[in-house]
């Protein structure tokens, strides 16, 4: 048997690895066996392999009481100057061989891939912004974005990992090398730890330059949502670069290192490098998901959710070790929680209209602000309808049945059947914004301007609808029916209420004296009549040119409906009844206005001319 | 019985419950020493039993609009955003057991360096390089960390190549996950603000429940902070203002003086975290660094197998740490997940309790 003190090849092996141990000579420390000369590195690994093979021989035959217990000592030590020297070297290939990514090219690789182009789909709210006295400071008219990517298909396009070579293969080779020198000679841990400790900090400083900052919950929760809004967006490009980048060259680095020694050992390394920055960027998805509800996040939360979404199947690649399984696990749950947020914003919203409690009537009888919001806010929902579809799963809970509840309206479900939850919810939401301004509409002191209000706003709402494929593919024909007969019949009903009692003056009942035909018109009634005509028409005029629609075509046919109706009439009851007055005193002071002069008139009507 | 009626039996009925629980964590059998990995596993136990029986009889059947009148429009709003520190707490602490989980490691080295027979000289170099990082490790300054003593014994090489900032850089193996400026002392004392027990009338409605649930989350997060090593620790509070008269809280207070008077003693050496197996294996390597310091093969035989004795200890505290880190860290991750739920059926309740915003 070999013993040290007879074999030349270990004690030139051990001569080797004691001129370079740093904590006993000069030369040591100056140099690196791995750096510039191969043949000086080829030869201390062999010195290296040289003592394992001694060391392992001994070890066998240590039953054998030739061993000197001395020698054996000797060994030992030789072994681990030699690993102490090795673990050096590994760090400093490791230190030397670490350069940051080249962040801002895999910015650029990483949007191209997921094939989004920034489009802008911005729903403002045009028009007149009237305030009623709800008054949050918050505006209350949204302008509701949907940047990055409208296409919500850009969110599904098939993920793709790739690895980036975080080392040149030299050095690779070195590192193997003497990573397996060191497991064989049960340096396994220390081997770990010297990989970890580097590689983390190159991770760490990546993170900096992605610009992922480290905010906490609390930090989260008072910011504003704006603010939010353009984090999230920067958090769901960086995820990306992160996970199908970052994180998978780090594992594949692991793997070219560690290959020949066992996957295990690969797992803890990506794991000892990675698992804190990961932890750090989910905890930003996380503080979102958990963030307080409020309609106007509903957008970039399912943003976040489908990013999340895309994402999941690199995340399961690239985690795909026991030992990562708390990363997938929170991972699916704040994909989970973001749904829930989804859900709850949207059952917040429907309650949040159906409660709206602004009683300060809208001037003009104009478009009401909550419908505008409204119908914007469900547009937008009806763009994002194919993961809404997916998320929302139950019908809307209020207003199922007929509940007697006189503060919530019932919704015919029978009719509705095979409709998705997603569409149910949407009509729901016109049935409650109609009932909420139903309510409204009862605070206007004139009933022709409350059926005017009502009229307006049906109008608008089915003019959203049919503006928006989506929607009214969702919300169906019969329910586009029933509001559009609604604002027909509110139209009507503002007539009847106007008109009726005006167009009474110019009735025939009352005016003939009993008796005779021609000459028995009683001229103190026609003349009152004329008086009422006049006075009536125009408070009309005075006050009707200060109300509004806003929708140009709606406006002409309203106006065409009076005008052909007031004007027969009144040419009608001129052409019979002028002569009468025109035989008298002062006809100027009954016959005012020629039927073309009420034409003109009703060219004022709901104009929305400023009071005089 | 009435409602009212009930709902006093149920308080009492929680406090009680509170008060055994807390009277039995401070009385651990031997294993579970104080602050130890599995004692905290039943603090946390205690945590969410408490936090069940507190929720049901909060929300519960019972109207929204009551608790968004006085004083519960003050009171809830003041739960949930102690409930959102607290949150951040757990992410701190589960970050911590992290840097707890890398002294297990290295304490594997040692393990693995000193269990050896014979003992070598060589292995007792690499045990004494590896306690010397373990011990660089556990005295971790809280701040951002960096190691304050600098290994550099345990390791050199030359300067060629490699530039002294790289060397320093890579010492920091843990950066703290959480933001910078943050402070887990500083958390703790901002869920300590404002905490005022009822008074009067309100001491025997629900105010009191809720104040009690107050107390007993910042002591769970307070002991968590103690215990485990997390960013920024200095000024950790060291005083919760509860009332000594109140019935259910004489085990808690008692526990909280007991491990607030061990801070003090540790706070000014300088500190790891009062985790049982961490104080141990602390001392422990202590012993073995001046172990492996004097030894010459084949080294006293009295200090030989003191020295293995020591030994035999470590490996008992880091197979403890092996397989209860994990769990504690998931079983932390369940208490976010409580607080978390908690938190927003409170939300819905004070929503459902008010005008909308839209």
């Amino acid at each position: 048997m070999e013993t040290p003190e007879n074999n030349s090849g270990y004690e030139s092996a051990e001569k080797i690895i004691l001129r370079w141990d740093s904590t006993a000579s000069e030369e040591g420390r100056e140099r690196m066996i791995f750096g510039t000369d191969r043949q000086e590195a080829d030869v201390y690994l062999q010195a290296v392999d040289e003592i394992q093979r001694t060391l392992f021989s001994a070890s066998i035959s240590d039953c054998s009481h030739n061993v000197d217990a001395d020698d054996q000592s000797k060994v030992n030590t030789t072994i681990q100057i030699a690993m102490a020297r090795l673990e050096d070297e590994f760090r400093n290939i490791l230190i030397i061989h670490t350069s940051a990514l080249e962040i801002d090219s895999l910015f650029d690789s990483s949007t191209s891939f997921s094939s989004s182009t920034p489009t802008h789909h911005e729903l403002e709210d045009d028009e007149d912004c009237i305030s009623d006295d709800s008054g949050s400071s918050r505006n209350n008219l949204l302008q509701l974005h949907h940047c990055e990517s409208s296409d919500s298909s850009t969110y599904r396009t098939s993920s793709s990992i790739r690895e980036v070579d975080l080392m040149p293969a030299e050095a690779i080779c070195d590192l193997q090398a003497i990573a397996m020198r060191m497991i064989a000679a049960g340096y396994l841990r220390e081997c770990i730890q010297v990989y970890g400790s580097v590689r983390k900090s190159s991770v760490d400083s990546s993170f900096r330059k992605l610009g992922i900052e480290k905010l906490s919950i609390g930090d989260v929760q008072k910011l504003q949502w704006e603010a939010l809004e353009g984090k999230i967006r920067h958090w769901i490009r960086a995820a990306r670069v992160c996970v199908r980048i970052l994180f998978a060259s780090e594992k594949k680095l692991c793997e070219q290192i560690f290959d020949c020694v066992g996957t295990d050992i690969d797992d803890a390394c990506f794991m000892e490098t990675v698992k804190g920055p990961a932890i750090q960027l989910f905890n930003f998805a996380e503080a979102i998901s958990i963030s307080r509800r409020s309609p106007e996040k509903l957008f970039k939360i399912l943003d976040l959710h489908d990013a999340l979404m895309e994402l999941l199947p690199d995340i399961e690649a690239v985690f795909d070790s026991k030992s990562s399984d708390s990363i997938r696990v929170q991972a699916a749950e704040i994909l989970s929680r973001l749904a829930e947020a989804a859900r709850g914003i949207l059952s917040e919203f429907e309650n949040a209209v159906l409660r709206e409690p602004s009683r300060v009537p809208v001037p003009g009888g104009t478009i009401h602000p909550l419908t505008r919001y409204v119908m914007n806010y469900i547009s937008l929902i009806s763009d994002y309808k194919q993961t809404l579809i997916d998320l929302i799963m139950l019908k809307p809970s209020t207003g199922s049945r007929y509940s007697g509840d006189p503060s919530t309206p019932d919704m015919e479900f029978t009719e509705l059947e095979g409709k998705t939850p997603l569409a149910l919810h949407l009509i729901w939401i016109i049935v409650v914004l109609q009932f909420n301004l139903d309510g409204k509409s009862k605070h206007y002191r004139d009933v022709s301007l409350a059926h005017l209000f009502m009229m307006n706003n049906v109008h608008y709402i089915v003019q959203k609808v049919k503006g928006s494929p989506e929607l009214r593919e969702m919300t169906g024909d019969n329910c586009l029916r029933k509001l559009t007969g609604k604002f027909r019949q509110a139209a009507t009903s503002y007539q009847r209420a106007t008109w009726v009692s005006v167009l009474y003056c110019l009735r025939d009942e009352g005016l003939h004296v009993s008796g005779s035909f021609s000459s028995g018109v009683s001229k103190t009634v026609l003349r009152e009549r004329f008086k009422t005509f006049n006075a009536m028409f125009e408070e009309v005029h005075r006050t009707q040119s200060m109300w509004l629609i806003p929708d140009g075509q709606l406006r002409e046919e309203l106006r065409i409906s009076i005008s052909e109706k007031l004007l027969p009439a009144y040419r009608s009851f001129l052409g019979r009844f002028r002569s009468h007055i025109e035989s008298g005193k002062h006809p100027e002071n009954y016959i005012k206005y020629s039927a073309e002069d009420l034409e003109t008139a009703v060219l004022d009507f709901f104009e929305g001319y400023p009071a005089s | 019985m009435d409602t009212q009626e009930q709902e006093l039996e149920d308080i009492e009925l929680f406090q009680k419950h509170v008060s055994d629980r807390f009277t039995e964590l401070s009385s651990p059998p031997e294993d579970d020493a104080l602050l130890s990995v599995s004692w905290l596993h039943s603090l946390l136990d205690v945590f969410l039993c408490c936090e069940a029986e507190f929720e049901a009889i909060l929300i519960m059947d019972r109207d929204p609009s009551q608790l968004s009148k006085p004083p519960f429009d003050r009171l809830i709003p003041e739960f949930i955003e102690r409930a959102v520190k607290a949150l951040d707490i757990c992410n701190a602490v589960a970050n911590g057991v992290d840097s707890v989980r890398h002294c297990q490691k290295l304490s594997e080295i040692v393990i693995s360096a000193l269990d050896q027979n014979p003992l070598g000289d060589g292995h007792a170099k690499r045990a004494k390089k590896a306690c010397l990082m373990l011990l660089s490790a556990m005295n971790l300054d809280d701040k951002e960390g960096t190691h304050v003593k600098a290994t550099e014994r345990s390791w050199s090489f030359g300067r060629r190549g490699v530039n002294k900032e790289q060397i320093a850089g890579h010492f920091r193996s843990l950066s703290w996950q959480v933001a910078k400026n943050w402070s887990s002392a500083k958390q703790i004392q901002s869920m300590i603000y404002n905490l005022v027990a009822p008074r009067g009338a309100e001491a025997s409605g629900l105010p009191s429940p809720i104040y009690t649930m107050n107390v007993i989350m910042i002591f769970v997060m307070w002991a968590l902070v103690a215990a485990i090593p997390c960013q920024e620790r200095n000024g950790l509070p060291t005083h919760f203002p509860v009332p000594k008269q109140l019935n259910w809280a004489h085990s808690l207070i008692g526990l909280q003086e007991k491990i607030a008077d061990e801070w003090k003693k540790k706070e000014k050496k300088g500190m790891s975290g009062l985790l049982d197996e961490l104080q141990k294996m602390e001392k422990l390597a202590q012993s073995l660094i001046d172990f492996t310091d004097s030894f010459h093969f084949p080294g006293d035989a009295e200090k030989v197998k003191e020295a293995a004795a020591n030994v035999s200890e470590l490996k008992e505290i880091f197979g403890r740490m092996d397989q209860g880190l994990t769990p504690l860290q998931m079983h932390i991750r369940e208490v976010f997940h409580r607080i978390v739920r908690s938190r927003t059926e409170f939300l819905d309740v004070l929503e459902k309790g008010s005008a909308p915003v839209l």
